[in-house]
């Protein structure tokens, strides 16, 4: 399991993240929730170490990772798609994914098989440049580079955010399957909440860089969802 | 005019060594490494210590420099700029000063002169290194004849060139340069161990500079502050080419070289360092990352 506990997070001298506590539970959807400018994108970032500092724990099964450096915390299994995607646009594709391959255990160090079963479009362009596909395809890439890393937790910051209609649904489908066929631990920033209801097993609820609500699905409210999502 | 273009080329392949450890260094780590002109002196030196004191030719001199110098600048990136990244002004002032510092060792043989002991091969004054015989004299191609030494120099710095090129795109170390390169946050989230890899990557560059010191050891006069302006043109090659481009660097390099070398053939060298500037400022105007910067997204 992976938890963190009186976690605060700073950008230079503005503090992001204060006091978040929160379990996500193994094998299951935890969709992170909230208005713009909550913390949200904040949150993944932390757990990634990717912001300027943080004081408080983070524990993957146990281990601390809170002091790690971010190489260490992708090694220990953590896998991180962000939004915007960031691949690498004059990398070929097969260059993009073989570059999350090293969080992966030495001797692993290759396109996961799996890859070209969920992304057929990835596995027969693999010498294109990252930077000519687009939107959707710069996603699937995203996480099939997160998933070369072979992963236990992944990291998915707003996945369906800027792309073509026709390709989200694929998107939200290969995620559900990473989860339920591959056990895959998933924590989801998601604005969409029909698919992250849809997706989700458990919710937490951010407001102004807190941890204001969290639980199972069955449990967010439309209460909740009025209080802290209406604009 | 075949003998200029010559030259031009044996020159500019020595500012390419230069600048290619520029290039990367910046380029992956954002660092203004004002030391670098430094390791280009302490490899000539190191070509000047190894004749002296173990009796052995420039041959060797070039794997000794190389390691020599990239143990200093491995030793520079842990002791100073590794405290200092991200902070661009910092480093250029603090490398700025490892520079001097470095300059005031060699001319005060590290201190011991002010104990009267003298280091044969350091101090303030100048060294001269002798060329084997098989790199003196001219040597014949396609009915034009050629300084043996020059040739030997491009060969070295193609060589080197090469197997810069080689780490860079075909190895597991370099994927991980260049992946820092275009994006270090990623890279760091996708298990790349950033710090271990730029302490490399800066040693290797430092290397290539030490390689390029040894080259100017054969035909120049090696003094404490004669990398001076071999840093600046260094930098000149890395602006021109574009930041972390390594083709851009190779014919930047080329294209600077040759300016230099073909207007101080028709005028003056006074001239041609004029022209050499021009034409990076042009540059700058018209393309301001340079001529072969990677597209951004």
């Amino acid at each position: 399991m992976l938890s963190v506990a009186n976690i605060d997070s700073y950008y230079a001298r503005s503090q992001i993240l204060h006091r978040v506590t929160a379990d996500i539970p193994t094998g299951e959807i935890t969709a992170v929730l909230g208005r713009n400018g909550v913390g949200k994108t904040t949150f993944l970032k932390t757990i990634m170490g990717l912001t300027d500092r943080m004081s408080g724990q983070i524990t993957l099964d146990g281990k601390p990772l809170g002091t790690e450096p971010t190489f260490r915390r992708a090694r220990a299994g953590i896998a991180y798609v962000p939004q915007g995607r960031e691949i690498v646009p004059d990398f070929t594709v097969r260059e993009n994914i073989l570059m999350g391959a090293f969080a992966a255990p030495p001797g692993e160090r290759e396109v996961p098989p799996l890859v070209g079963e969920l992304f057929p479009y990835l596995r027969d362009n693999m010498n294109r440049h990252g930077g000519l596909l687009s939107g959707g395809q710069q996603q699937q890439l995203a996480i099939a580079r997160a998933l070369a890393a072979k992963p236990s937790i992944l990291l998915l910051d707003e996945p369906t955010e800027g792309i073509q209609p026709n390709i989200v649904e694929e998107i939200e489908n290969i995620i559900i399957r990473l989860n339920k066929e591959l056990g895959l631990t998933i924590i989801l920033v998601e604005q969409n909440l029909e698919f992250a209801r849809r997706a989700g097993d458990n919710f937490v609820m951010m407001e102004k860089g807190r941890i204001v609500a969290s639980g199972r699905m069955s449990d967010l409210t439309d209460d909740l969802i009025h209080r802290h999502l209406a604009v | 005019m075949v003998d200029t273009l010559f030259i031009g080329l044996s020159v500019g392949s020595v500012l390419l060594l230069v600048a290619l450890g520029l290039a990367i260094t910046y380029g992956a780590m954002g660092v203004i490494n004002m030391a670098h002109g430094e390791m280009v002196m302490l490899g000539a030196y190191t070509t000047v210590m190894t004749s002296t004191w173990l009796g052995l030719g420039i041959w060797w001199s070039l794997p000794i420099a190389f390691v020599v110098t990239a143990l200093v600048g491995l030793l520079i990136e842990r002791l100073i700029i590794r405290r200092l990244y991200g902070r661009l002004l910092d480093t250029l002032l603090a490398t700025w000063g490892v520079a001097i510092l470095i300059q005031q060792m060699i001319r005060l043989e590290f201190g011991l002169s002010f104990f009267g002991i003298h280091i044969q091969g350091l101090g303030p004054g100048l060294q001269n290194m002798s060329i084997p015989d098989v790199l003196a004299g001219t040597i014949n191609i396609f009915g034009a004849e050629f300084n043996k030494y020059r040739v030997f120099m491009i060969l070295v710095c193609a060589l080197m060139t090469g197997v810069t090129w080689f780490i860079m795109y075909k190895t597991s170390v370099g994927m991980q340069v260049r992946a820092i390169i275009r994006n270090a946050r990623m890279a760091a989230a996708c298990g790349i161990d950033v710090k271990r890899v730029n302490a490399l990557t800066f040693a290797f560059g430092s290397g290539l500079a030490g390689v390029a010191g040894v080259l100017m050891a054969g035909f120049k006069t090696v003094f404490p502050d004669m990398s001076t302006p071999m840093v600046v043109d260094g930098f000149l090659v890395v602006v021109v080419g574009g930041i972390g481009s390594l083709i851009g660097s190779i014919l930047a390099a080329g294209l600077l070289g040759q300016v230099n070398a073909l207007v101080a053939w028709g005028h003056n060298d006074v001239i041609a360092r004029a022209v050499v500037f021009a034409v990076v400022i042009l540059t700058i105007v018209l393309k301001p990352n340079g001529l072969f910067a990677y597209k951004r997204r």
